[in-house]
């Protein structure tokens, strides 16, 4: 099956034959590749990056994202979770802003000054 | 015969406006940066680490340019290895900026640029008040902006719900307000891909992405994790030809395209929707070029530059997405940061700076030739064997082509690399196999030296 | 009305044309109509309906009245606005305008000289909406129209009066003068006696130039023109910039605009209107004047004195960046000999006040009065007919473009008169090209019409002020008129329309003016965001946000039904994922 890697911008096209242990991977440049295809087949994982809101407003949103990346089958509701989230704070890039979310934490990816 | 005042944004009675005797003061810097976005950003930091006194100017509330609304990742991989999202790698830029104590101003609008003596005056109104600055050189680093609707000749009605990929991301992403519930999206750039998965993300269904090339315009990873990944399909060789609904967009009109991009006559399909969504490509913001009469490659639609990212008008240098639109943000920051140092050794030496203008000190850059049949465009458009370097040549090409080799010729011979000669690995050339090139994606060809080439009068740009 | 001996000879103009009809349009049947003719039947095709209706003009009768339907068409009700109240129940102006656009603005502008009370209605968000920003912005010299017609004399006189006009409504205006070109010399020649005639006989100034003199005015003109008659006395203009600012001037002078505003119905008794209704409730004015442009028939109609026809005669322009406008300097079109003996003069190019350049129009006859979609055939053959004429030019540079609906009778005249069969009806009707340039002249006549409808001696307005209070441009001002203006209020050095170069003080200004603009079509039409190369890309969601903030609850485009949003980030979330 051909698999698109989208781990950097190179976006290989990359082909995967056999199961398990016996997978075989070509079409990639890098061994990055070779994970990305193996995690795609088994249990493939997306990081998600959206925005919750805020109580500024100048800035009625601020961005996040997952810390690391989650199953893909969660991203959905994932959003859901989000979407009830309400920053009242000042925030930097990393603070948590929402802990735990398919076993990783919403981090902030921009700055909320006051 | 063109007049000039007229070609600028602000148009009228602007005469006294650089009239430097109506300015109670005149704040003086070596440079001035054009924009506070990644390219402006690395380009006043390098130019500051080069010695020069910079100020950089924003248009905009906040620092960051367009990345600020670009809540999504991918971006930093090449320039901090790490896959960043747009706000973090902006802020990241904004940090280093901010610790180099570099002076900006926010809100500030260029309302005029002109040369005076051998520098120049900038006109910037803000909130307060109608400031005039003089500099040695300038940096253009004002980004690019979407080609609309009417560019890409959309009839029917103009009913709400029409918007450019970017403007939506705006309402989305920064005013966090929805601006459909189910929309159609014209052209597979960037912004559109991740549009659609942005939008889908917030609950909007996407019908579906059209394209009317036979070949997306995106990278394949949007493809593949913003489309593939919520079943939105994508349609080549189809475009959106009308549009329906007299207030709010209530449909469009699709149809396949035949190879010269005419509508086939009766594929004519209506898709029901509240709104059509544009990604039809970006152009670079040359209102600034224009206004000092720098020379535009039509091919890039940014100004001509040579390796030191210097325009054809002395001091003026250009980089980012208003020297050519760019797919990566690091190779926007990347051109900031050659440009800012040129820009300041400019300063130091504008005579002997290696220059194609009056003074110039051997080694004249001449013009890279290429052909049109095989690249779209190559910057810089101006090469010269004496530097600065390293020299790396942006191109894309004009079809999807595969294992092809790219070598830099001057006339008929193939020059020897230093860098190729030492770790031996080149063949002494500078070429370099590809096994796939696609116009979407822009290609990289990393020149550290072109050797004992001495004043080469003539380079070609070839794909074999 | 009609009198043994009026009897008389329209029945037998009647009978010659009943016998000329069967003959050319079968399936058409004319009727004696007071002392007009109606056509009834049903055609194939809409331009041998307006064809027909044409035909029947020729044929003596005051003015035709063309009810042959078009076979399978059935065509859409007048759009008309969503909302419905009684803010108007109870009224009794003197007067009642129909219609925001130019004339009925300028109507307005012109009655509020007196002591009266006058309320303008008109059915869309804003004035100017249809035909009054839908066209080319040119005060045509009066060249186009024939010796005799009230297109020709009205527009003549209006032209005159918008020095006056434009000053003092602080509204831009420029006499940069026209041409019309010609290819063939023969042409020119020719056309030399024939306009020759026509500006002594209209009294319009006008001289002939050769290729060499041509060229020297206009130094990038191609060499489809090989000579030229010029027109100094032509004018350009915004026309919605226009429009605005007499209905501001006019409210300022204690004018009633109600927008979203549709006459839905009149009664009639004696032969005088008692009661106007609308959806905002029933107005009963003494006098009501007709500017309702496409739909001026209708409303005749609802008073019972419907005796002309509208047929709506589309076209379509496109507008190029300002990096074009350098490249012309004056109005001009190119001409053959049957453009010249046409109802329209077939467009052209025009630099635009604001510094475009405008294409077009195209006209073309459909039954759609309220139809403003743009086609592709439509706007390739408009800019291939016109783009060539200068060297520069070419399609890259289109930046917009848009359609409008004239109004012609199938007379094509004005008809601007005092209803012969309703005593306090007043019609500024069949309203087309040169229609902006003659509105001064049209509401003048209008307003002399009114007062004598009225009667009695009507004092003039004591407290009527011809002058705007218009809010500063930034573009027009010097350098140091905007050091002043920002230090007073500092928003006017925040730029929000990079493209034109417009500031948040002058989008909040429009915003808070006499007839605030509550869309971001009408701040655009007043002080131009989303009017440049970018169109709108950068500036509307700052625009939004500004009415946003002056309390404007719903951001639409152009009124109710253009909503921009369709909600808030996270509004009916676990309706759309359930957490489950």
């Amino acid at each position: 099956m051909e698999i698109i890697c989208i781990v950097c911008p190179n976006g290989c096209r990359m082909e995967a034959s056999g199961e398990g242990g016996n997978l075989q991977v070509s079409g990639n440049l890098c061994p990055k590749g070779i994970d990305f295809a193996k995690a795609e087949i088994t249990a493939p994982m997306r990081s998600l990056t959206t925005t919750v809101a805020t109580v500024f407003p100048e800035s009625p949103r601020l961005p996040v994202k997952t810390r690391s990346e989650i199953p893909k089958g969660k991203v959905m509701e994932a959003m859901a979770k989000i979407r009830t989230v309400v920053v009242h704070e000042p925030k930097k890039v990393g603070d948590v802003i929402l802990p735990d979310v398919f076993g990783t934490d919403i981090i902030a990816t921009g700055e909320l000054a006051r | 015969m063109t007049d000039k005042q007229n070609n600028f944004t602000q148009t009228a009675s602007t005469e006294d406006i650089v009239n430097l005797s109506t300015f109670t003061s005149v704040e003086n810097y070596d440079i001035l940066v054009l924009g506070g976005g990644p390219a402006g950003l690395a380009a006043a930091v390098s130019a500051h680490e080069n010695g020069a006194s910079v100020l950089l100017i924003e248009r905009e509330r906040r620092l960051g340019g367009i990345l600020k609304q670009c809540v999504h990742d991918g971006f930093g991989l090449l320039r901090y290895k790490e896959r960043l999202t747009g706000p973090e790698y902006a802020q990241r830029e904004i940090d280093c900026f901010l610790a180099a104590e570099i002076p900006y101003v926010l809100e500030s609008f260029v309302v005029d640029v002109r040369k005076e003596g051998s520098g120049y005056v900038v006109c910037a109104q803000s909130a307060a008040g109608m400031k005039a600055y003089s500099c040695k050189a300038i940096i253009l680093a004002c980004g690019c902006r979407e080609r609309t609707s009417r560019q890409v000749f959309i009839h029917g009605q103009r009913s709400a719900g029409i918007f450019s990929a970017g403007t939506a991301q705006y309402f989305v992403n920064i005013q966090g307000k929805m601006p459909t519930k189910r929309c159609v999206i014209l052209g597979s750039g960037d912004i559109g891909l991740i549009m659609a998965r942005r939008l889908t993300l917030e609950g909007a269904s996407v019908v579906g992405v059209y394209e009317i090339k036979n070949a997306p315009a995106g990278l394949s990873r949007n493809i593949s994790q913003c489309l593939d990944d919520f079943g939105i399909p994508l349609h080549l060789s189809t475009t959106v030809t009308e549009v329906l609904g007299t207030q709010r967009v209530e449909a469009v009109a699709i149809e396949k395209v035949d190879t010269n991009m005419n509508p086939i006559p009766g594929t004519r399909e209506i898709i029901e929707c509240d709104a059509l969504i544009l990604s039809v490509g970006l152009l670079p913001e040359i209102e600034l070029a224009n206004a000092l009469d720098i020379p535009i490659d039509p091919a890039t639609k940014g100004p001509f530059v040579d390796q030191s990212l210097m325009t054809q008008a002395a001091g003026v240098f250009a980089c980012g997405n208003v020297l050519h639109v760019n797919d990566l943000a690091d190779w926007v920051s990347w051109s900031g940061e050659i440009a800012g140092e040129n820009a300041a050794k400019y300063c130091r030496n504008p005579r002997g700076f290696f220059t194609n203008k009056d003074g110039c000190v051997g080694g004249e850059p001449v013009l890279l030739q290429y052909s049109k049949a095989d690249f779209l465009y190559v910057v810089p458009q101006y090469v010269s064997s004496h530097g600065p370097f390293p020299l790396t040549l942006f191109f894309r090409s004009r079809e999807d082509v595969k294992d092809k080799t790219i070598t830099l010729a001057s006339g008929g011979v193939t020059l020897p690399s230093e860098e190729a000669l030492q770790d031996g690995k080149g063949g002494g050339y500078i070429s370099k196999k590809y096994r796939r090139i696609i116009p979407s994606e822009m290609e990289a060809l990393k020149v550290k030296s072109l050797g004992r080439l001495g004043d080469a009068v003539e380079f070609r740009l070839k794909m074999e | 009305m009609a009198n043994c001996a009026f009897g008389v000879i329209c029945t037998k103009k009647l009978g010659s044309l009943q016998n000329l009809l069967a003959r050319k349009y079968p399936g058409v049947e004319c009727f004696e109509f007071g002392d007009s003719v109606r056509l009834e039947g049903t055609l194939g095709d809409w331009e041998t309906i307006v064809r027909c209706g044409k035909f029947a003009a020729k044929a003596g009768f005051r003015a035709v009245i063309n009810d042959v339907s078009l076979k399978d068409f059935t065509p859409p009700p007048m759009r008309t606005p969503p909302v419905k109240d009684n803010a108007l129940q109870g009224l009794t102006p003197d007067v009642l305008i129909i219609g925001g656009g130019v004339i009925g603005c300028s109507i307005a502008r012109e009655l509020s000289r007196w002591q009266l009370s006058v309320l303008l209605v008109d059915k869309e968000d804003d004035v100017a909406m249809h035909a009054s920003s839908r066209n080319d912005g040119m005060i045509h010299p009066g060249i186009a129209s024939h010796p005799g017609t009230l297109r020709g004399e009205y527009n003549v006189r209006g032209n005159a009066m918008y020095d006056q006009i434009c000053k003092d409504l602080s509204v831009p205006f420029e006499r940069w003068g026209s041409l019309i070109l010609y290819h063939e010399r023969w042409f020119g020649i020719s056309a030399r006696f024939f306009l020759g005639y026509r500006s002594k006989a209209l009294g319009v100034p006008g001289r002939h130039l050769n290729r060499r003199r041509l060229e020297a005015l206009e130094p990038n003109i191609t060499k489809e023109a090989n000579g030229a008659f010029e027109y100094p006395t032509s004018g350009i203009l915004s026309p919605y910039k226009l429009t605005v600012a007499l209905a501001e001037n006019a409210v300022e002078n204690d004018v009633q605009i109600s927008l979203n505003t549709v006459v839905t119905g009149m009664d009639v008794e004696h032969g005088a209107i008692t009661a106007v209704h609308t959806n905002r409730g029933t107005v009963r004015p003494r006098v009501i004047a007709n500017a309702a442009g496409c739909f001026c028939d209708t409303v005749a109609g609802m008073a019972g004195d419907r005796f002309f026809s509208i047929h709506p005669r589309k076209g379509e322009c496109c507008i190029l960046d300002k990096n074009a406008g350098p490249l012309s300097q004056r109005s001009m079109g190119l001409i053959g000999l049957a453009a010249a003996f046409s109802t329209s003069k077939g467009g052209g190019i025009m630099r635009t006040i604001d510094g475009n350049v405008l294409v077009g129009p195209d006209a073309y006859e459909q039954p759609l009065r309220e139809d403003f979609s743009t086609n592709r055939e439509n706007l390739d053959a408009v800019m291939n007919k016109h783009l060539q004429l200068i060297n520069g030019f070419n399609r890259s540079q289109v930046i917009a473009y848009f359609a409008g609906v004239r109004a012609p009778t199938y007379e094509e005249d004005f008809i601007i008169e005092g209803s012969r069969r309703v005593q306090n009806l007043i019609h500024a009707a069949g309203i087309q090209s040169p229609g902006l340039a003659s509105a001064p002249a049209i509401a003048d006549e209008i307003t002399k019409l009114t007062l004598s409808r009225i009667g009695g001696k009507i004092l003039p307005n004591p407290r009527f002020n011809p002058v705007r209070n218009a809010s500063p441009a930034m573009a027009k001002l010097s350098l140091k008129e905007k050091q002043e203006l920002i230090a007073k209020n500092p928003e006017y050095g925040v730029v929000v329309c990079r493209c034109e170069g417009i500031s948040k003080g002058e989008i909040r200004a429009a915003v808070r003016s006499p007839l605030p603009a509550t869309s971001l079509d009408a701040v655009k039409r007043r002080v131009r965001p989303g009017m440049g190369r970018c169109q709108g890309g950068f500036c509307t969601p700052l625009v939004a946000e500004l009415l946003q903030e002056e309390g404007v609850e719903s951001i639409t485009k152009k009124g109710a039904g253009s909503e921009l949003f369709v909600g808030s980030l996270g509004d009916k979330a676990t309706e759309v994922y359930p957490d489950d």
